[in-house]
């Protein structure tokens, strides 16, 4: 019996240049083989069970999770009432909306350089402060706190310049510590990545204090717009929402319509055919760090919109935490991405409101590793249809 | 098991270690002028570093050598180390081994170093009984003055101890040994005399930092397993040793059964980390780590089963005494536990490294189908990796817990496992001797450079008028030193300061086959 036997066979071509080197398969196939059984007798009997659930949890993953997170759901609206359900549903959404944007940075980097980019969640960090620094020099608060028309403005103002700062900074690192690299060993730019987030994190932490910085813009969107039963839904819950969404559709537009999507697309697949198809390579990836650089941007300003604070480490934490819902999608994908972001955040706040707020965290952890060990595909496994 | 055990204490040769060659006597006479300068020198830096961390002058006053006995002490020391470091040049020069530094040359270093002791005593009753002014200055073996002499003379009796001791101890392990040891000599003279807790401190920290190394080093170095959530098995053998040895549970377990407790959990932890994540590739076990690094300290912080105290943590660590030796008095007794079992756990670790399970790993990191092939179990040999690395880490936490006597979740985050990692990645990847060496390099920068920054721009701030430069926290600079060191080696020169050969190949694969890169990753 293959240790293989419940996954489903993703064909290597099927995640974003995977089949470039034996090295580079996802599930290496050496691990809990027959060898193991044959060595004692406890393993021997915990080795096949293990096995077939592992099979089986893998098959039905996916549905076990939504299951999960309906019965959290309900469980809540028990517990507490349909009112604060459905506020944590929307701090869910939210909260996913954020996640989502995240994780499409590093699910595009992933898929196209094979590379856990762990300075992302720094560059989230790292934007939000810009965006800090642009709405004060530009002194964009009184503007956007003035009127409905100033609001736009300013928001019209600090997203572009904001993601513009932000991509900048992610094509520097990637030429800066990963270009270089590219052909190393896989531990190199990986042990590199680690460095550029350290990098981020210190020298936030110098300039902006170990503390809580509020963020004006906080106050910038106020106010209720309507309430479905209870829940009343703020203008800033919608703008952040709809503002994600809209971002992920142009994003899904420019891969698939665009020629830079489309290289993006072909570079992801193999790297060395592309080339060969006059594909300027290290110009794709450049605009794929650019793009999920960009990305979380427009997520950093999201958050310190929405929640009003930034710190030096929060993108630490996010990072993670959005990286498991790249996983979760199944890395590479892109529309995968913005599910599994969602999906997290459900995760995320039923978790905590079942659990307690304290084990949120953990209990995303504890997601990463169970989806790692029974399915590292992802959710969507074979059927992946949009890549980067 | 037995394989293992065998694997742990027998040591074998080195294969084909070709080393460069160097002339012996630069080597000797670089040593002999590095050991007098720093004679003269560590007296400043034992006052700088005093000043660095707050203490005030008076509390510690440390002068160069002075008086004509003094300076003859001082040049017999150095000599008695030129002796002693002989077999650093054996190790360096290759032409040398096996002829004028051969066995016979080791059972000379033993006399020295025998003589060497006899004579360090007898010079330390002399200098207690006479203490004449003019002939030994203000030397006397009751104060820290002149630190510098004794300091040489006790830690390099002991590395000559040591290095005489080598034929019947273990085989060719030298330069390991030298590197292990030397630098800890450094520190020797001050268990002897009023040394201030704060060198004990630091002396404590660095042992415990270079242990951590030592066992990442296994599971990375060894078997090529990024492993990003080290600290969790450090906060496992200090909460180990913090549930076991304080009030909380009213359970007071000696430290040296707490060590192995610590050890065993962690290594426990380690396997079964390793057991889920054994399919996964490189970086996708190094998120896993990451998310299980972050879990655990999460564990504490929640209090889970009313274990761990929250997010104080657990206090009142009972700290060992047995007789006169009360660890809880001075941080000296944990400083020649924490040496001792280094020297254990270096030794364990080159032999292993050489052993047919250190090949293995090594097989499994270059390429784990074809080291599955040629009969290696992987999973066993992956999970011993973790398993080994583990519990180094835990009896590391073990002594740490028991050391600051408070152990709380925030020791042990995600910069203490990449502290860990940058040690490893500066000193070089699979190399005990480079991850000793990154260990002191490191500790030094974070524990001695930087508190001094801090003293060093106050007073230049004060020279210069620049009132700007006295409010820079150097300190916070820490991340950024991180980073720097993680990302500068690897773009030049990924093997480490001191790079393992196999691993420099295999990091530099470019070099070694051009065609091959051309082939696999095109641009």
């Amino acid at each position: 019996m293959s240790e293989q036997s419940g996954t489903p066979a993703a064909p290597p071509a099927s995640f974003g240049g995977a089949d470039r080197s034996g090295s580079a398969m996802l599930v290496d196939q050496s691990g809990l083989g027959s060898r193991q059984a044959r060595k004692g007798g406890v393993v021997s009997t915990v080795g096949p069970i293990f096995r077939a659930a592992n099979g089986w949890v893998s098959r039905y993953f996916a549905s076990l999770l939504v299951i999960m997170i309906v019965l959290a759901i309900a469980l809540t609206g028990v517990q507490h009432g349909a009112s604060l359900m459905g506020e944590q549903i929307k701090n869910a959404l939210v909260l996913g909306a954020i996640y989502a944007l995240v994780a499409i940075g590093y699910t595009m980097v992933y898929g196209i350089i094979e590379l856990i980019n762990f300075a992302h969640g720094d560059v989230f960090t790292a934007s939000g402060f810009y965006a800090v620094f642009i709405a004060s020099v530009l002194h964009l608060d009184s503007l956007a706190t003035g009127s409905f028309g100033g609001l736009l403005l300013a928001l019209a103002i600090v997203f572009p310049l904001s993601m513009l700062a932000a991509g900048i900074t992610g094509v520097v690192i990637e030429f800066v510590a990963y270009r270089r690299l590219r052909d190393a060993p896989r531990l190199a730019p990986l042990i590199t990545a680690i460095g550029v987030s350290f990098l981020i994190e210190g020298i936030l932490l110098v300039f902006e204090g170990p503390d809580n910085v509020t963020t004006h813009q906080a106050s910038w969107i106020n106010g209720q717009a309507f309430a479905i039963g209870g829940v009343s839904i703020g203008y800033t819950d919608l703008f952040v929402v709809g503002m994600a969404l809209l971002l992920m559709f142009a994003l899904g537009t420019f891969v698939r319509r665009t020629r830079l999507g489309k290289a993006m697309r072909s570079t992801a697949q193999d790297r060395t055919a592309a080339l060969l198809c006059g594909i300027n390579i290290n110009r794709t990836i450049s605009a794929t760090f650019f793009i999920g650089s960009a990305l979380a941007a427009a997520a950093a300003i999201i958050y310190s919109i929405n929640y009003g604070v930034l710190k030096w480490n929060i993108g630490f934490h996010l990072g993670i935490i959005a990286f498991t819902a790249a996983v979760l999608g199944g890395i590479g994908n892109i529309v995968g991405a913005g599910v599994g972001g969602f999906l997290i955040g459900m995760i995320y706040v039923f978790g905590g409101s079942i659990f307690g707020g304290e084990w949120s965290e953990s209990l995303i952890f504890a997601v990463l590793v169970l989806i790692l060990t029974f399915r590292p595909v992802g959710l969507f496994g074979v059927e992946v249809t949009t890549r980067a | 098991m037995r394989e293992l055990l065998v694997s742990l204490l027998r040591s074998e040769p080195a294969q084909g270690q070709r080393t460069k060659g160097t002339s012996v006597f630069w080597i000797l006479s670089g040593t002999a002028s590095g050991l007098l300068l720093m004679g003269w020198l560590l007296p400043w830096f034992v006052n700088a570093y005093s000043a660095g961390v707050g203490y005030s002058a008076q509390d510690v006053t440390v002068s160069p050598p002075t008086g004509v006995g003094t300076v003859l002490i001082y040049i017999l020391a150095v000599t008695m180390v030129v002796l002693v470091v002989s077999p650093l040049a054996e190790v360096l020069v290759p032409r040398l081994r096996g002829r004028r530094f051969g066995r016979t040359a080791d059972r000379i270093r033993l006399i020295a170093a025998l003589a060497g002791l006899a004579l360090t005593a007898v010079i330390w009753l002399l200098v207690s009984v006479i203490q004449e002014e003019p002939l030994f200055g203000s030397m006397g073996p009751g104060t820290f003055t002149d630190s510098a002499v004794w300091l040489t003379m006790y830690g390099y009796a002991l590395a000559a101890l040591v290095y005489g001791a080598r034929p019947w101890v273990v085989g060719r392990q030298t330069l390991a040994f030298g590197v292990a040891v030397l630098p800890f000599g450094l520190f020797l003279p001050l268990m002897f005399h009023q040394a201030p807790d704060f060198l004990l401190w630091a002396a404590g920290s660095l042992a415990i930092y270079m242990l951590l190394a030592l066992g990442l080093n296994v599971v990375v170095g060894f078997a090529g397993l990024l492993d990003l959530g080290y600290a969790a098995f450090f906060a496992i053998g200090a909460y180990a040793c913090a549930s076991f040895a304080s009030p909380i549970h009213s359970i007071h377990l000696p430290l040296w059964v707490l060590i192995f407790v610590g050890a065993a959990i962690a290594s426990t932890f380690g396997a079964i980390l390793g057991a889920p994540t054994l399919r996964l590739r490189g970086d996708y076990l190094a998120i896993v780590t990451l998310g299980f690094g972050e879990i655990i300290p999460d564990l504490a912080t929640n209090n889970v089963f009313n274990l761990t105290g929250g997010p104080n943590g657990i206090s009142g660590i009972d700290q060992p005494k047995w007789g006169f030796l009360d660890f809880g008095a001075s941080p000296r007794w944990y400083y020649w536990s924490l040496l001792l079992v280094s020297i254990a756990v270096v030794v364990l670790f080159r032999n292993i490294e050489r052993s047919r399970v250190g090949r293995a790993w090594v097989a499994l990191r270059e390429d784990e189908v074809a080291a599955a092939s040629t009969g290696i179990n992987t999973t066993t040999t992956k999970l011993l990796a973790f398993a080994i690395g583990a519990s180094v880490s835990g009896l590391a936490g073990a002594f740490y817990g028991s050391l600051v006597s408070i152990v709380s979740p925030d020791d042990f985050s995600f910069s203490v496992s990449i502290a860990v990692l940058s040690i490893i990645v500066l000193g070089g990847i699979g190399n005990i001797v480079g991850v000793i060496l990154g260990s002191f390099i490191l500790t030094f920068v974070i524990f001695w450079v930087l508190p001094n920054m801090n003293q060093w721009s106050t007073t230049l701030s004060q020279t210069v008028h620049v009132p700007a430069l006295a409010n820079i926290d150097f300190t916070s600079y820490t991340y950024i030193i991180y980073g720097i060191a993680l990302i500068l080696m690897m773009l030049l020169r990924p093997g480490g300061l001191l790079p393992s050969r196999a691993r420099r190949i295999e990091l530099e694969s470019t070099v070694e086959g051009e065609s091959l890169a051309a082939v696999q990753g095109v641009a």
